[in-house]
């Protein structure tokens, strides 16, 4: 039936082809005449569909809007308009208009979602509505080092396919070394939507295994553990010093740390569930006794809301949603019987690893991390209670055995030795140019260095003072900036600090330094970056827009970094 | 003639510092410290200030990576020891809001305050400042703090004569104009000439200057411990002038032979107010001139009039004045004590004597002293006077008041506390020494309490308990509570040890001794226990422990 020259295309592909090739285009083929049969559609308008995409990002520390930005202007050169949108700017009526949708998304929190992702997370996860027209792909970021690998990316794929979309790629989970995957992931995605006609499922094209990054747990033995803050503080700092052998990390990098569950909490959960400690239960196919499965494996304080709605399901309870500890849950709804308590907590989450970005220079102290933590401090009802691993940090002995991963910053480094830096870094963000200064009074480095930092009392909670203090006199640091935001009636904060000196930190930017901050990231991150603005501007007198651009320029050029929290 | 050996450094320090300013203002902008640069340590003295940190929390700060608790002590300007009650007040609350809130009653009539940071100081002096009061010149190598007898009873011309502590302070205050441009921004002044400084000039002195006046029959401020000490010489109700006494110094170093403490030596009589302020001020100038300026522990008055000899002195300082001094005029000490409680002075006011265990005032457990002054303060009823023994006079309060100040010193049981004290804890005293005197090599304030509560029972036990017996304690050989001039006293040498020194008189007339060296408690309880045993035992009528330790030749 086919013409003459539509033949022979068609044999010269056949005699070309591999067997695998032709099994495709068989597949294939088929594909497109049961969509033929199914809703007839003139290849053109397909095309134009084509044309057209939009990708959506939820982010919390910037990889997926790195990446999505990136696809987009990839797509650019194949002619297809990309428009990339944040979750949270994103208008969630225009969901049910969409055409082809791509979500680069990462997980967060225990298995959260990015806050920015929050609002579309659970937009589509009530769903009210059918999204029969929508073709999508979702890549999701995440970290094989938490229990919950790429959980919001998985939920975020499944649902749309609940709510009658179409795959145009499958879902693919990335660990922190995501270039590659994601760089192949988004070139099936391109081929997909060059190919005429895209209506064809193209699922069977991609497998998509996460590509482990592997990271290596040391044994390490804490050396020191010292609270930093004098009498009086109402703060309570860490410097925890741990040797390894052979560590290997760089300058910028973070230590992953699990928390072990505070003893009392544990006992008290199993007289509760009037339990057996010792009996043995099988836990992500490891057998383990109640007892260290509670104080070791799981998490039991501020479970999410996912499972204490799990848990009223196994004790057919009501039971509000809101995050609650196992040991209220277990004392205000009762379980059924030992059993039934077994089955629970075989079902909780495995303990969240902390992050603590290292205080130390691998050249400077060889064969240690040292980390500086804060106790994090929070009320319940009026009762005070502290965050379960900076608390358990806060209690490691000399000479114990502490394990922990090292989860690399590619995006806080030190630039080019003969490169200034500016540092700001209040409070426990300090850590990371401790790491630095340490790094590059031994290396030598030529660069000017400059820090800010900032906390409560010049008295009590001058983190590091003597060490700060010797590297200003033997010159490392080339200025020092401090904020000691209650040692007067008016607060001062280290954006106030560089405001004071803005005309030469602005020279410092324009002559190529690289400005890091690390630290909290709300409010201080924020009020540095609006300082940082503001002294663009004004120093460089440029409207609002165009400082924003010189940051984003500072940024593409890697310096501009932030380590936040 | 005045040595030509290599000048100490802080010579240079001081010629340099333009009118003692030298990089202070910089000093208190490095924000990466708590202390101020080398060089203006020893320049904020002269404005009063001393740079300390807390010695007991070196070691646990280092440990933190802290720096050292560096804080500042401020001295205030008060000749005489005398204070309204506005002042007190002002002085009470800023000891709450930027010091360590204890105010510590010195030996020379003052009061400090301590663990002042150094963001704090400006605010500090310009609160004192709004109150009238100042801290120029009450350390350094100047004129210090003018003591003097503080009790109105001793005389109807106690008035009469205390208004020399204040003109001799005045006399001898330096010219420059830093303290008010750095602490109380007050405009630089443009020209300099304003603050030429004729008798300090560029240098000042070559160390510390102290001048206290007496009125004899008490010697409580130990007039001749002094550089330049005046004795009242009263004739029929006439104060008829001064006895000159000059070259008085308690300080010694420990190993340093050269050192030694040295009482006054009455070189004459001067009768005029300008004849007696000419004297002074003669006497400073010389110092100024011959004054060893290249050792500093050998710079006092008492090294120049030892070495130029007390004639070849007098000379000079008459060469100086254009007139000659008179023969000394006879004068008797018999006691160097406070008088405690209510006394009504010859002006009809009345004066309550409040012990103040080595010149503490602070609120704790035991009694509320603090809080008791500043309620007496607060009624306006009376002034305060502060005793070169480190007590506390609330004073000039008339007759009809007195039953108002009673009531709040019975509320604050101020006196069943003064009348509870022991004789011997009364005539006690005990410098500063740690935490935050960078000199003390033992305690002395934070230990003498509790020695004396062993020493209470020792006396007891020898049925002594009433023996009047001056009795101090030092952390280390400087003496700021003149143990040289005690009957017993205790000269820190090391933790825990000190120097057992007898033999002093009870006037103030007679050094001690050195007894034994480097005694722990244990050591001293023991020697005292003896010594007070044959004391008891062997004593004629009416001798004082001092006399009969010289006496049986026991130093
Ligand atoms: C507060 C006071 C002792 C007390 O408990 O009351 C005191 C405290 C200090 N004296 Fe004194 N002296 C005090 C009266 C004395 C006296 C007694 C007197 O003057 O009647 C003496 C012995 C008399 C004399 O001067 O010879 C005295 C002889 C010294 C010396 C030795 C001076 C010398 O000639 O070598 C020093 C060390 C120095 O100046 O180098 C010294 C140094 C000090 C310093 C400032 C330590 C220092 O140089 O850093 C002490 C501060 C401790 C603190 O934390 O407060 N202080 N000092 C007295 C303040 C008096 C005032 O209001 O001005
Ligand atoms: C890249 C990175 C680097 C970091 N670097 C550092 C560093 O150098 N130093 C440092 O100190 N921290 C650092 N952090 C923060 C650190 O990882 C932890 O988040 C922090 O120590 C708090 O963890 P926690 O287990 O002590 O508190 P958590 O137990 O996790 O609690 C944290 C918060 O959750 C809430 N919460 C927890 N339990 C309950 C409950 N039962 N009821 C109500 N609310 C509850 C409270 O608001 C509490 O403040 C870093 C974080 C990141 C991501
Ligand atoms: C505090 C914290 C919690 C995290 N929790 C998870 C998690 O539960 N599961 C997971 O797969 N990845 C988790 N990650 C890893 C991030 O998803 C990963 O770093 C990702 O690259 C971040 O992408 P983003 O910058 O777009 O937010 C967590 C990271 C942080 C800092
Ligand atoms: S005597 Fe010594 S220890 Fe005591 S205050 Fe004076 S200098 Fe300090």
């Amino acid at each position: 039936m086919l013409g003459e020259n539509k033949f022979k295309i068609l044999l010269d592909l056949v005699n070309a082809a591999t067997k695998d090739e032709l099994i495709w285009m068989n597949g294939y083929l088929n594909g497109i005449v049961q969509n033929h049969t199914a809703r007839p559609q003139p290849a053109v308008a397909a095309t134009q569909q084509a044309n057209k995409i939009t990708i959506l990002y939820g982010t919390e520390t910037g990889n997926s809007k790195r990446l999505a930005t990136d696809f987009a202007s990839r797509a650019k050169q194949q002619n297809i308009h990309a428009r990339v949108i944040g979750m949270d700017q994103y208008r969630l009526a225009d969901l049910q208009k969409e055409e082809i949708l791509l979500a680069v998304v990462s997980t967060h929190g225990e298995g959260e979602p990015p806050i920015a992702a929050k609002k579309f997370y659970d937009y589509i996860h009530n769903n009210g509505f059918k999204l029969d027209k929508l073709k999508y792909g979702v890549l999701a970021l995440g970290d094989t080092s938490y229990p919950l690998f790429c959980k919001t990316g998985e939920d975020v794929d499944g649902q749309l396919k609940k709510l009658g979309g179409r795959r145009i790629a499958t879902l693919q989970k990335c660990d922190i070394e995501y270039e590659e995957e994601a760089g192949s992931w988004f070139n099936n995605v391109l081929q997909s939507l060059s190919l005429q006609n895209i209506e064809q499922p193209v699922v069977e094209l991609i497998t998509a295994a996460p590509k482990k990054t592997g990271k290596q747990i040391y044994e390490g033995t804490v050396l020191t553990n010292i609270n930093l803050n004098d009498r009086g503080s109402k703060k309570h700092t860490y410097h925890i010093e741990i040797s390894a052998d052979a560590v290997a990390y760089q300058c910028g990098d973070s230590v992953g740390i699990v928390p072990e569950n505070p003893t009392a909490e544990v006992e008290a959960i199993i007289a509760t569930a009037n339990a057996d400690g010792n009996k043995k239960l099988l836990f992500k196919n490891e057998t383990v006794s109640i007892y260290d499965l509670l104080k070791h494996k799981i998490n039991i304080i501020h479970l999410t809301e996912r499972l204490v709605k799990q848990y009223a399901e196994t004790v057919q309870q009501e039971i509000p949603a809101a995050r609650m500890n196992l040991l209220d849950l277990l004392k205000i709804y009762p379980v059924k019987d030992t059993a039934q308590f077994e089955d629970i907590i075989c079902k909780m989450n495995a303990v969240s690893p902390r992050l603590y970005t290292i205080a130390s220079s691998p050249a400077a102290h060889p064969g240690e991390v040292h980390i500086v933590a804060v106790k994090d401090k929070y009320a319940v009802n009026g009762e005070e209670k502290f965050g379960l691993c900076s608390n358990f940090l806060s209690a490691l002995e000399e000479n114990s055995t502490q394990h922990f991963f090292i989860q690399p910053n590619k995006r806080f480094r030190l630039p080019a030795e003969n490169r200034d830096i500016i540092m700001v870094g209040p409070g426990t963000g300090i850590a990371a140019f401790r790491s630095f200064l340490a790094e590059r009074d031994v290396t030598g480095a030529t660069g000017r260095n400059w820090l800010f930092f900032g906390e409560q009392h010049f008295v009590s909670d001058f983190l590091y003072q003597t060490e700060i203090q010797s590297w200003y006199e033997t010159g490392v640091l080339t200025r020092v900036n401090l904020a000691f935001s209650r040692d007067q009636k008016q607060k001062i904060y280290v954006q106030h600090k560089m405001q004071e000196h803005a005309a030469e930190l602005y020279s410092w930017l324009q002559g190529g330094a690289s400005f890091f901050i690390c630290g909290k990231k709300d409010p201080m991150s924020y009020d540095v970056e609006k300082a940082l603005l503001q002294i663009i501007m004004q120093q460089g007198n440029k409207s609002n827009e165009e400082a924003k651009h010189y940051l984003e320029q500072l940024e593409l050029d890697g310096r501009y970094e932030k380590d936040v929290y | 003639m005045s040595d030509k050996k290599k000048l100490s450094a802080i010579e240079g320090i001081k010629t340099a510092s333009d009118g003692l300013r030298g990089t202070i203002n910089e000093s208190l902008k490095d924000e990466i410290t708590g202390a101020i640069r080398e060089d203006d340590k020893a320049l904020i003295k002269f404005h009063g200030m001393y740079e300390q940190d807390d010695r007991d929390r070196r070691e646990e700060r280092a440990e933190k990576k802290l720096d050292r608790l560096y804080t500042f002590m401020i001295r205030l300007r008060l000749p005489g020891g005398f204070i309204s009650p506005e002042k007190w007040i002002a002085a009470h609350h800023i000891a709450g809001e930027n010091s360590t809130g204890v105010i510590k009653i010195t030996t020379r009539q003052t009061i400090q305050l301590h663990g002042l940071l150094k963001s704090n100081i400006r605010p500090t002096i310009q609160a004192f400042a709004e109150a009238k009061l100042d801290s120029i010149a009450t350390c350094g190598d100047i004129n210090r703090n003018v003591t003097c007898a503080s009790h109105p009873k001793q005389s109807s011309l106690h008035a009469q004569i205390f208004a020399f502590a204040d003109k001799i302070s005045e006399l001898l205050m330096p010219k420059t104009k830093a303290y008010y441009e750095i602490w109380l921004d007050e405009e630089k002044i443009a020209d300099k000439k304003e603050e030429e400084d004729p008798l300090y000039l560029q240098h000042y002195l070559p160390r510390k200057f102290k001048i206290g006046i007496a009125i004899p029959p008490n010697n409580e401020v130990d007039v001749l411990t002094n550089d330049l000490g005046l004795i009242a010489i009263i004739d029929n109700g006439q104060l008829k002038g001064f006895n000159v006494a000059i070259g008085g110094g308690m300080s010694t170093t420990h190993g340093n032979p050269e050192t030694y403490a040295r009482l006054a030596t009455v070189i004459g009589f001067v009768d005029t107010e300008e004849k007696i302020l000419k004297t002074v001020y003669e006497i400073v100038t010389v110092q100024r001139e011959f004054g060893n300026r290249s050792d500093r522990k050998l710079a006092r008055l008492k090294y120049t009039v030892d070495r130029m000899g007390v004639d070849e002195f007098k000379n000079e300082l008459e060469k100086r004045t254009g007139f000659t001094l008179e023969a000394p005029r006879p004068y008797v000490f018999n006691q160097r004590s406070d008088y405690f409680g209510w006394q009504q002075g010859e002006n009809g006011l009345w004066y309550y004597t409040v012990f103040v265990e080595n010149g503490r005032v602070l609120d704790d457990e035991k009694l509320a002293l603090k809080t008791a002054l500043l309620e007496v303060a607060k009624t306006g009823k009376s002034n305060f006077l502060f005793t070169a023994n480190q007590n506390v006079i609330i004073s000039d309060v008339t007759e009809n008041d007195k039953t108002v100040i009673q009531t709040i010193l019975k509320k604050f049981k101020i006196i069943e506390h003064t009348e509870a004290a022991s004789a011997i804890r009364k005539n006690a005293m005990a410098c500063v020494a740690l935490p935050t005197c960078p000199l003390a090599l033992a305690e002395a304030q934070r230990y003498m309490p509790s020695l004396i509560s062993k020493i209470e029972p020792l006396l007891l036990q020898h049925g002594i308990a009433d023996e009047e017996i001056i009795i101090r304690m030092t952390g280390c050989p400087n003496g700021c509570a003149r143990p040289y001039a005690a009957e017993i006293a205790f000269v820190g040498t090391a933790p825990g040890r000190y120097n057992l020194q007898l033999g002093g008189d009870h006037q103030g007339q007679r050094l001690n001794k050195l007894y034994k060296e480097s005694l722990d408690e244990a050591a001293i309880l023991q020697e005292l226990d003896g010594l007070f045993a044959s004391f008891k035992k062997e004593k004629i009528t009416n001798e004082k422990f001092g006399d009969f330790v010289m006496r049986k030749e026991i130093v």
